[in-house]
C-alpha cells in the first residue's frame, strides 16, 4: 500500500506541422486583412452567430463592422452565491478573498446583526467586528453589486449566508475566477499568487439550477449539504438542521424571536458533534469532486451525484475482488487515485 | 606541478599554528586531547544571570564551566591554545510590542529569533553575516520556544530574541583533522545553551509561558576507556566534544519538566550501535533522548533558580 | 509574505477557519480510525511520478511530481577540487614517507572526507534564499546525507558519501545539489524534495578516475564508463533493479519523511491540511543499513507545527453574538488526554506545549520497524527505473 511511484505519462502531443503552405501561397500581400491566414473565412461570418465556434488569439482583427462595441473586460463577478474567505479586517468592513482578481469587500451594514433585523448599527458593533468574522473565517455570502473595476460587494442578509463549519472546503477551477488551483489553496495573504494555472481552464463549477443541495449519503452518513460557488469554492458539510428545528419550536416563539434564533448560529465557529460515518462520506464527496476537476469536467449537481453514485459502485467492486485480504481491504480504501478514479469516470461520462 | 613557482604563494586557506616536537616530547597537558573529568551523568556547572541588559525588556546571560583541562590550562599556560572552550552565551528578549502597521493581522504573538556567533567567538573568525549555521540554529530556537509560549495572550503583537554567543563550543577537539569527525556537535551544546538562556530570559521579561523550558544535550561517544572491547559506546550526559575522539551521534532538546513534553528535538547521527547496560532494551535513540532530558531536568533547576532571582530582585526593587 | 515569514521552518501560516480546523482535528484524531481529507490510510503516501536523468548538463538529475501539480527538480553537478591538508595528515604523511598507501587504518580517518564537501541549495518560489524555510531544509537534508556513512566494509562506500568524494589525499570532489521546487508550495515540501534529492543522487555518475595513487586526477572522458556515485552491486543489474524483493547490498542515499500526530493517530506524507492540524511534527531521516538489512536512523528533527499559529475558535458559549441563544452549561470542556489541554469539543484551539516522548518514540518506531513505512519507501524508491 505505503506509496506509489509512477512513471511520468506524456500525453502524446504529436506536433502538429499543418501543410497551410496553400493558404499562405494564396494571400496577397495587399490584402491584409487576410494575413491572418486561416481563421478569415470564419470571422466574415461574425454575423451569423457563429462567433462561438471560431477561435481567436490575441491580435486578430474580430471585426471592423462599426456596430460592434468594445467590451470593459472579460470577467464579471455573477451576482449569486460565492463562498468566500476573509482576508483583512477594516473598520466598517471585510476585505474578502473571492478567487476573483480584486478581493470583494462585505460592508458591516450588509451583515444581519445578532439581535434582529431591524436593530441598528452602533459603533460597538464596529469595534467588535471581529467577534462577526476575523481572519481566516470561511463565509458564505452573495453577491450584491459588482463595482465598475470589477471589484465586488457582498452582503450575508439571509439566513442561508454567513460563517461556514462543520465540513471541508474545497478550491476548484471557477468559471471566471483567477482559476483556484485543484488542491484547495484557498486564498488568503500571500496565497492570491499561490495558484498554479492547473486547471487549463477547462472543468469547474458551473453555474447551474442548484448551486446548495442535500444528499442523503450511504454507509450511515446521513444528510450532507453541498455548497458549489460560482467561483469555484466548494463547502461540503453535515447538513443544518438548525431551520427545522428552530420551525419546530415556532409553536411558542414568535416571527423574529425564531428569526433570531438561526441568525446568532452563523456567527458561530463551534462545530457540532458529526459521527465518523458522515465524516467519510464528506471526504468521499470531497475526492469525488477532485476527479471530476482533475479530468476536466464540470462541476454540477448531477456530475457530483453520479460521482457519488460511482464511488460507491466501485467500491462495491473492489470490495468483491479481495474479499480474502480483509485488512487491506480497509486500509487506504476510501483513496480515490488511479485505477478507482479511473472507474469512476467511466461511470459517470 | 600546478603552483606557480615564480612567487611564493601564501597558503590556500588559514593555517594552524605548528606545533613543536619540544611541545610534544612533554607528553603533558600542552597538546594532549582534553579529557572528560566528569562521571557520564554529571553536568557541567551553569553560570546563569537575568537581567543584565537594561534597555531590553529581559536578559539572560549564560556561562558553562570551564573544563577541567582548560580550567588547568588558565592557571599554568603552557601553550597558547587553550585545550577546549566554555559556551558564553547573552541573550535579550525586546517586546511584546506592537506589529508595523504593515504587517498582517496575527491572532497570536509573533516570535523572531536571531542566534548569531560573534565574530571572536569560535576558533575561526565568524562574518557578520549570519551563515546558514545560525540561521538553522534560530530556527531550532524558535520551535523551541513557541512551544512554551502562551502566543494567544498577546495578539497583533511581537517578540524579538535575540541570542548572541561570545564564546562557542568546539566541534572537535583543536588539533584533530577537520575531517576526522566534521558533523558540528558543538552546535548542539550552543543550542541547549540557547534555549535554557532564551527561557530565562523570557521569564525575566514576564512572558507568559506554559513552563520553563530548558535544554539539555546527551550524546553516544566512542569508549576509550580500554577495559572494553573496540567499537563499544557509552553515552554520556552534557558531552564536550573536545573531549572525545569520537562522537557517533547526538541528541538536544527542549523540554519542559511540568509537563514532560518535548518541544524541540533535534538528534543526529548513528545511534544504532548504543550498548546500553544489562536489562536496558531501549533503542538507541530513545535512550539518547531521554539522556538529553535528564541533562535538560538538570539545567531546569538553574533556570528555575535563575528566575526566582530575577523575581526576588525586582521584588526588591519596588 | 511576510506571514510566511513568520512562519519559519513551516511553511505557511495555514489558511483554514477555525471550524475547519476542529473538523480535521477530530477527524484525524478519531481512535485508531483517523479519516483523512483524501480517504488515505495513515501510512499512505500521495501517488507520485518520477524520472531520473533528465537533465543532460549534470551527473545526475531527477524529477519527481504530485498529483496536485508540485514538482520537484534535482540537479546534481561535481567538480574536482584541491584537498587542503590539516596539520595531522600533513603530519603522518612525513612520518609515513613516500608510500601513501601503507597505514590503511589510521589513514582512513584522514581520507574520510569532509561534510563541506557536499553542499546544498534549495530553491522555492516565494521565499529568499536565506529565509528560514530552505536554510531550515537543506541543512537538515545535507545532514543526514553526509552523517550515513556506510558500515559495509568491502564496498567503495566505506565513509558514506564524504568518502566517495575523496579522489585521492590532496585531490576530492565537491557535489553541488541544486534543488528547485517548480512552484510555490502547498504542503510542507520535505518529503518531495527528499525524495527528489534521493533519486538524483542515485543517478549521479561520476567520470571514471584514469589516474592512479596520488597524481594528480584525469578522467575517461568516455560517459559511458562513468561510474555511479552510489555504486550498484553488479554491473550486469547496475542500470534498472526490476524486482523490488532482492535486497540490495549497495548503499543508498537517505531519505527524509515527515511525519506527524494527531492525538493517538500517527500519520504519514500529511497534506497541507492536515499539518495545518498536527500536535507534533518530526522530519525523520533513514537509510538501509546494507550489513544487517534493516534501516538505521540518521537524524531526527522537530518541525515547529503550523498549528500553534492558527487562529482559535470561540465557544458558543463566549460568543458574544449568541448570548441567549445557547445556555453556558451546553459546552462543557474536556480534557484531551493526548495534548492535557481543556477543550471545548468542536471548538478549535491553537495547539501548544510539545510532544511526550513516548509519541515521539511510537513515530520512529512506526518508521522504523520491520515492513514499516520507511522500508515501503525504500522499496517504492528502488522500483523506479534509474537510467
Amino acid at each position: 500500500m505505503g506509496i506509489t511511484i509512477l512513471p511520468p505519462v506524456s500525453d502524446d502531443i504529436i506536433p502538429r506541422h499543418e501543410d497551410d503552405s496553400d493558404d499562405s501561397m494564396s494571400v496577397d500581400s495587399d490584402e491584409d486583412v487576410e494575413m491572418s491566414g486561416l481563421r478569415a473565412p470564419k470571422r466574415a461570418r461574425i454575423g451569423n452567430q457563429t462567433l462561438s465556434t471560431g477561435v481567436v488569439t490575441p491580435g486578430e482583427v474580430v471585426t471592423d463592422d462599426p456596430q460592434w462595441m468594445r467590451g470593459h473586460g472579460t470577467y464579471m463577478t455573477p451576482l449569486s452565491t460565492s463562498i468566500i474567505a476573509t482576508v483583512a479586517v477594516q473598520s466598517k468592513r471585510w476585505k474578502v478573498d473571492v478567487a476573483a482578481p480584486l478581493l470583494a469587500q462585505l460592508p458591516l451594514s450588509a451583515i444581519n446583526l445578532p439581535g434582529g433585523i431591524l436593530r441598528r448599527r452602533t459603533s460597538s458593533d464596529e469595534l467588535q467586528i471581529r467577534t462577526f468574522f476575523s481572519e481566516g473565517d470561511l463565509v458564505v455570502a452573495e453577491v450584491q453589486s459588482v463595482h465598475q473595476d470589477g471589484a465586488a460587494s457582498l452582503h450575508t442578509r439571509s439566513l442561508k449566508y454567513g460563517k461556514l463549519r462543520n465540513g471541508v472546503f474545497l478550491a476548484v477551477t471557477g468559471t471566471g475566477g483567477s482559476g483556484a488551483s485543484s488542491n484547495s489553496t484557498k486564498g488568503g495573504v500571500g496565497s492570491n499568487s499561490l495558484r498554479p494555472g492547473a486547471g487549463s481552464g477547462m472543468g469547474g463549477v458551473v453555474r447551474s439550477r442548484r448551486q446548495v443541495w442535500t444528499i442523503n449519503t450511504h454507509n450511515g452518513g446521513g444528510e450532507v449539504d453541498v455548497i458549489l460557488g460560482v467561483n469555484g469554492y466548494i463547502w461540503i458539510s453535515k447538513h443544518a438542521d438548525g431551520t427545522a428545528a428552530a420551525s419546530s419550536a415556532t409553536e411558542n416563539v414568535s416571527i423574529t424571536r425564531m428569526e433570531e434564533m438561526v441568525s446568532t448560529s452563523i456567527y458561530s465557529s463551534q462545530n457540532d458533534e458529526i459521527i465518523p460515518q458522515t465524516r467519510r462520506e464528506i471526504a468521499r464527496l470531497a475526492q469525488c469532486i477532485q476527479v471530476l476537476v482533475q479530468s476536466g469536467i464540470r462541476v454540477d449537481e448531477e456530475t457530483v451525484m453520479s460521482a457519488y453514485e460511482a464511488s460507491l459502485q466501485v467500491d462495491l467492486e473492489v470490495g468483491d475482488e479481495d474479499d480474502e485480504d480483509e485488512d487491506s481491504r480497509h486500509e487506504g480504501r476510501e483513496y480515490l487515485e488511479g485505477a478507482k478514479s479511473r472507474r469512476i469516470l467511466e461511470l459517470v461520462v | 606541478m600546478m603552483a606557480d613557482r615564480r612567487r611564493v604563494n601564501g597558503p590556500p586557506s588559514g593555517t594552524r599554528p605548528a606545533v613543536f616536537t619540544a611541545d610534544l616530547q612533554l607528553g603533558a597537558s600542552a597538546t594532549d586531547r582534553a579529557q572528560r573529568q566528569r562521571q557520564p551523568s554529571e553536568l557541567r556547572k551553569i553560570f546563569l544571570k537575568t537581567g543584565l541588559i537594561p534597555t531590553a525588556s529581559g536578559s539572560s546571560y549564560l556561562e558553562f564551566e570551564p573544563s577541567a583541562s582548560l580550567a588547568a590550562a588558565r592557571a599554568n599556560p603552557k601553550s597558547l591554545i587553550p585545550p577546549s572552550s566554555a559556551l558564553k552565551l547573552a541573550c535579550t528578549v525586546h517586546g511584546p510590542k506592537p506589529l508595523p502597521r504593515s504587517a498582517a493581522f496575527s491572532p497570536n504573538i509573533v516570535l523572531t529569533t536571531h542566534v548569531k556567533y560573534a565574530p571572536f567567538a569560535a576558533r575561526q573568525r565568524k562574518g557578520h553575516i549570519r551563515d546558514s549555521g545560525e540561521r538553522d540554529l534560530g530556527v531550532h530556537l524558535e520551535t523551541a520556544l513557541r512551544g512554551a509560549i502562551i502566543a494567544e495572550r498577546w495578539p497583533k503583537s511581537g517578540l524579538d530574541i535575540t541570542v548572541t554567543i561570545l564564546e562557542a563550543e568546539d566541534d572537535r577537539w583543536w588539533g584533530s583533522a577537520p575531517d576526522s569527525h566534521d558533523a558540528s556537535w558543538g552546535m548542539m551544546n550552543v543550542l541547549a545553551g540557547c534555549i535554557t538562556a532564551a527561557s530565562a530570559a523570557i521569564a525575566d521579561a514576564h512572558i507568559d509561558c506554559l513552563d520553563l523550558i530548558a535544554g539539555g544535550v546527551a550524546a553516544l561517544v566512542a569508549d576509550e576507556s580500554g577495559n572494553s572491547a573496540a567499537g563499544t559506546t557509552k553515552l554520556m550526559l552534557d558531552t564536550d566534544p573536545a573531549e572525545h575522539r569520537s562522537i557517533l551521534s547526538a541528541c538536544v532538546v527542549g523540554y519542559m519538566p511540568a509537563r514532560d513534553e518535548i518541544t524541540e528535538l533535534w538528534l543526529k547521527g548513528d545511534s544504532s550501535k548504543a550498548s546500553l547496560e544489562e536489562g536496558d532494551d531501549r533503542s538507541g535513540h530513545d535512550a539518547l533522548i531521554d539522556g538529553a532530558v535528564d541533562a535538560a531536568r538538570g539545567a531546569h533547576t538553574v533556570l528555575a533558580e535563575a528566575v526566582r532571582e530575577s523575581l526576588l530582585r525586582i521584588v526588591g526593587q519596588s | 509574505m511576510s506571514n510566511q515569514r513568520q512562519a519559519s521552518s513551516a511553511s505557511q501560516v495555514p489558511h483554514l477557519s477555525p471550524a475547519e480546523l476542529s473538523y480535521l482535528y477530530t477527524s484525524l484524531s478519531l481512535p485508531k480510525t483517523p479519516i483523512r481529507p483524501d480517504g488515505r490510510s495513515p501510512t499512505q503516501f500521495r501517488p507520485l511520478t518520477a524520472e531520473t536523468n533528465i537533465l543532460p548538463g549534470t551527473n545526475g538529475s531527477a524529477r519527481i511530481g504530485f498529483a496536485d501539480g508540485t514538482q520537484a527538480i534535482v540537479g546534481v553537478k561535481a567538480e574536482v577540487e584541491k584537498t587542503i591538508l590539516s596539520n595531522e595528515t600533513l603530519a603522518s604523511e612525513r612520518g609515513a614517507g613516500p608510500e601513501p598507501t601503507d597505514q590503511e587504518g589510521s589513514t582512513t580517518a584522514a581520507v574520510g572526507g569532509h561534510g563541506s564537501w557536499v553542499q546544498m541549495s534549495i530553491e522555492i518560489p516565494g521565499f529568499r534564499d536565506d529565509d528560514a524555510l530552505p536554510v531550515f531544509l537543506s541543512e537538515m537534508m545535507r545532514e543526514s546525507l553526509v552523517g550515513a556513512v556506510g558500515t559495509d566494509e568491502n564496498s567503495d562506500m566505506t565513509g558514506g558519501l564524504k568518502g566517495r568524494l575523496v579522489i585521492n589525499k590532496r585531490w576530492h570532489w565537491r557535489l553541488y545539489i541544486d534543488v528547485l521546487l517548480l512552484s510555490q508550495p502547498l504542503a510542507y515540501p520535505l518529503p518531495l524534495l527528499s525524495l527528489t534529492t534521493h533519486l538524483a543522487l542515485l543517478s549521479t555518475k561520476l567520470p571514471k578516475l584514469k589516474s592512479q595513487g596520488e597524481e594528480d586526477p584525469f578522467f575517461d572522458d568516455d560517459w559511458a564508463v562513468a561510474e555511479y556515485l552510489y555504486p550498484r552491486s553488479s554491473p550486469s543489474t547496475g542500470a534498472k533493479i526490476s524486482s523490488s524483493s532482492s535486497r540490495p547490498s549497495f548503499v543508498r542515499p537517505p531519505v527524509t519523511l515527515l511525519v506527524i500526530s494527531v492525538g493517538e493517530n500517527i500519520i504519514f506524507d500529511p497534506n497541507r491540511e492536515e499539518i495545518a492540524v498536527a500536535d507534533a511534527v518530526l522530519a525523520i531521516s533513514i537509510t538501509r543499513d546494507t550489513q544487517a538489512g534493516h534501516l538505521r536512523l540518521l537524524s531526527i528533527r522537530t518541525v515547529d507545527p503550523p498549528s500553534r499559529l492558527t487562529q482559535p475558535g470561540v465557544p458558543n458559549s463566549e460568543n458574544v453574538n449568541m448570548l441567549g441563544a445557547v445556555a453556558p452549561t451546553d459546552d462543557i470542556a474536556v480534557l484531551n488526554p493526548v495534548t492535557g489541554e481543556e477543550e471545548v469539543p468542536g471548538v478549535w484551539r491553537p495547539r501548544r506545549g510539545g510532544a511526550k516522548r513516548s509519541v515521539i518514540s511510537e513515530m520512529v518506531k512506526t518508521v522504523l520497524k520491520k515492513g514499516g513505512v520507511g522500508e515501503e519507501v525504500l522499496e517504492g524508491l528502488e522500483g523506479v527505473e534509474v537510467s
